[in-house]
């Protein structure tokens, strides 16, 4: 299957009191038809950024996006005028986005801020609209659709909001669904609620998603392929299972071990990563990950590995010591 | 919501009959009343006994609590009784001075609402640009000048450069709509440019503070049009405060306008109100007090109303 979406050296920075900041640094990805990708790491890596720079919503004037191509369906986003990529927000791609609570309008019913997309994007009458929607309520998995439309945000619990948030996003029949940590402001017994509808309906609707997640337990049940991202930049990729397997970057590796396990004992201590992410602002001339990095030589701190073939699958790794990783033994 | 409407609704009574026993109390304490100052302007003259016979005719010798029941009993049947300075009842003293206060201070209120929200709105999304100075700037000058020298101002203007005088006499607006509208446009824009400066900037924080909430970018994100993003995701939004202000400057303005009245020859309530208070004349500022009372909790109730209306939040409470 072709790609669907092709991000290329993506840079997006932002002008703060600090001095810029290079949210996302020349970062390439790509999405094929269909399928599921996950963009992976810890708060303030650039991941979010990347998904609204996709959308070319970062938040102007202090943010921009001053180089490389998005290019979906064979456009470059970043070419067209405004008013092209409005038609392509929230008919082609959609995004769903982390707060459920804070995401949706306070004073609109849920029927008007479902139907008003179905209003611009397809020209549906109010009345068709109406009927889509309530359509999408049971979709989505919400009882009593016509009820339900009449009512506002504040009358739904975190999930029924962000099931809401899913039938938005899907209202139009788009292509590719950016979901920016869909599940982080729930519980966890809604978290996999709403993770299994989202990869339910990406399947039976052959809708491509991107879940962006600092979860890499969400990654492996429910992404294709993952991007693991490091302050701006990316630092492996891999098919899930590969990465699970076979991490190549000590990033990763710590992630892994960041993340609990039931099938471990109890006593196993989790083995958060230690230090800071950096500043971005002052990003070191080497590996941005050295100085927690526990494999860290001294070619580490002068030069930056780029991004080189690890294994199969199109596995890449950008760290100079990636083989060694390779020949440790299994990490657990 | 109707339990909320009603509750609001029962609340307005106890606050009036507040108002009333301050105001009833009040106006007692300061020294001096309407006999003494009609018959005693030269001291002596009058003997005390004739000024005693006044005051039994007033009812002022009455114990206080007699008094105050005899009020509310008139008050319970719209009766307002008579002025103590003119001897007219004041339900005819009234009529038209409000009719004349109320319709300045709904043009004003339309003239703020005109020019604050576009302004306020365009401030904000222009941000830190050159649009954004001079909004600020104009509604920084609206809260600089008096509304009175910029009727001063008004007047000059058209008397100078035009050559044309506003009409200087009151016609209610029922008998001859034209001529009104040409003697009270003068007013309602001093005051309501005035008055626009508070609800412009009012509506220049909540629109920049509506626009940088998460269901604005979730619009966004839906590939809505600018404009319906402006107005049915942030603007519904950004109204709730900057209508608590209309409505308490639109109460303000009934009774508030004295020197605006006097620059534009205005016969209003804000006048009145301060010769009832300059002659002691009880009844007369018994009666306006809880004439502005009355509009200033209607008003606030109206304002409930409202804002139930744009936040369901409240609705279904």
């Amino acid at each position: 299957m072709g790609a669907l979406l092709e991000v290329e050296s993506l840079t997006t920075e932002f002008v703060t009191r600090g001095g810029v900041v290079r949210a996302v640094d020349g970062v390439s990805w790509d999405v094929k038809e269909g399928e599921t990708v996950a963009l992976v790491g810890e708060s303030g890596c650039g991941k979010s950024v990347s998904a609204l720079s996709v959308m070319r919503l970062v938040a102007g004037p202090e943010g921009r996006i001053v180089a490389g191509r998005v290019v979906f369906k064979g456009r470059d986003l970043l070419a067209l005028s405004d008013e092209e990529m409005r038609r392509i927000r929230g008919r082609e791609i959609t995004m769903i986005f982390q707060e459920p609570m804070t995401s949706l309008n306070p004073v609109l019913s849920i029927g008007r801020q479902l139907t008003e997309g179905l209003e611009i994007h397809l020209a549906m009458t109010p009345r068709a609209a109406r009927r889509r929607a309530a359509e999408l309520l049971t979709t989505v998995g919400i009882p009593d659709p016509e009820r339900r439309l009449a009512q506002y945000p504040h009358q739904f619990s975190g999930g029924m909001r962000q099931r809401m948030m899913i039938a938005m996003a899907l209202a139009c029949d788009p292509s590719l669904i950016l979901a920016d940590e869909p599940t982080t402001a729930l519980d966890v017994t809604i978290q996999a609620q709403i993770l299994e509808l989202m990869k339910d309906l990406s399947r039976r609707l052959g809708v491509a998603m991107l879940i962006i997640t600092h979860n890499l337990g969400v990654v492996a049940r429910y992404a294709d392929r993952v991007n693991v991202m490091y302050a701006g930049r990316i630092v492996e990729r891999a098919t899930a299972r590969e990465l699970y397997a076979n991490p190549r970057h000590p990033y990763t590796l710590g992630l892994l071990h960041s993340v609990p396990r039931l099938d471990e004992p109890r006593r196993a201590r989790l083995a958060p990563i230690e230090g800071q992410p950096p500043d971005l602002t002052r990003l070191p001339a080497g590996c941005a990950f050295a100085p927690r990095c526990a494999f860290s030589v001294e070619r580490c701190a002068r030069e930056r590995p780029g991004l080189v073939p690890v294994g199969a699958g199109g596995h890449v790794s950008a760290c100079w010591e990636a083989t060694r990783l390779g020949r440790a033994p299994a990490m657990r | 919501m109707s339990r909320y409407l009603l509750m609001r609704f029962l609340l307005m009574f106890p606050t009036l009959l507040g108002v009333a026993v301050v105001i009833f109390v009040l106006i007692r304490v300061i020294p001096g009343d309407v006999v003494e100052l009609r018959l005693a302007g030269d001291r002596g003259a009058v003997s005390e006994q004739v000024l005693n016979q006044e005051r039994a005719r007033f009812g002022l010798d009455k114990p206080v609590w007699q008094q105050f029941a005899t009020w509310m009993w008139g008050l319970l049947r719209f009766d307002f009784g008579t002025s103590m300075w003119t001897g007219a009842p004041i339900g005819q003293e009234i009529k038209l001075r409000f009719a004349l206060s109320f319709q300045v201070a709904v043009m004003a209120t339309i003239v703020a609402v005109l020019l604050a929200i576009p302004l306020g709105v365009i401030a904000a999304l222009k941000q830190d640009t050159w649009v954004d100075y001079t909004v600020r700037i104009f509604s920084i000058a609206g809260l600089a000048c008096p509304s009175f020298w910029l009727g001063i101002v008004f007047i000059l203007t058209l008397l100078v450069v035009f050559k044309w005088l506003p009409p200087m006499v009151y016609t209610p607006l029922w008998v001859n709509p034209w001529q009104n509208l040409q003697q009270l446009i003068w007013p309602a824009l001093a005051v309501g440019y005035r008055y626009s400066a508070v609800a412009t900037r009012m509506t220049r924080s909540a629109m920049l503070e509506v626009l940088r909430e998460d269901y604005i970018r979730t619009a966004r994100a839906k590939g809505l049009w600018q404009s319906l993003i402006l107005s049915r995701h942030a603007l519904k939004n950004a109204m709730l405060p900057v209508l608590t202000v209309i409505a308490v400057e639109f109460a303000f303005l009934i009774g508030g306008l004295v020197v605006t009245e006097q620059v534009f020859n205005l016969n209003g309530i804000g006048l009145l109100f301060v010769q009832a208070v300059a002659h002691r004349d009880y009844t007369l500022i018994q009666a306006l007090t809880m004439l502005v009372a009355g509009f200033f909790i209607v008003v606030n109730f109206l304002m409930d109303i409202a804002y139930a209306w744009l936040d369901p939040r409240i609705r279904y409470r």
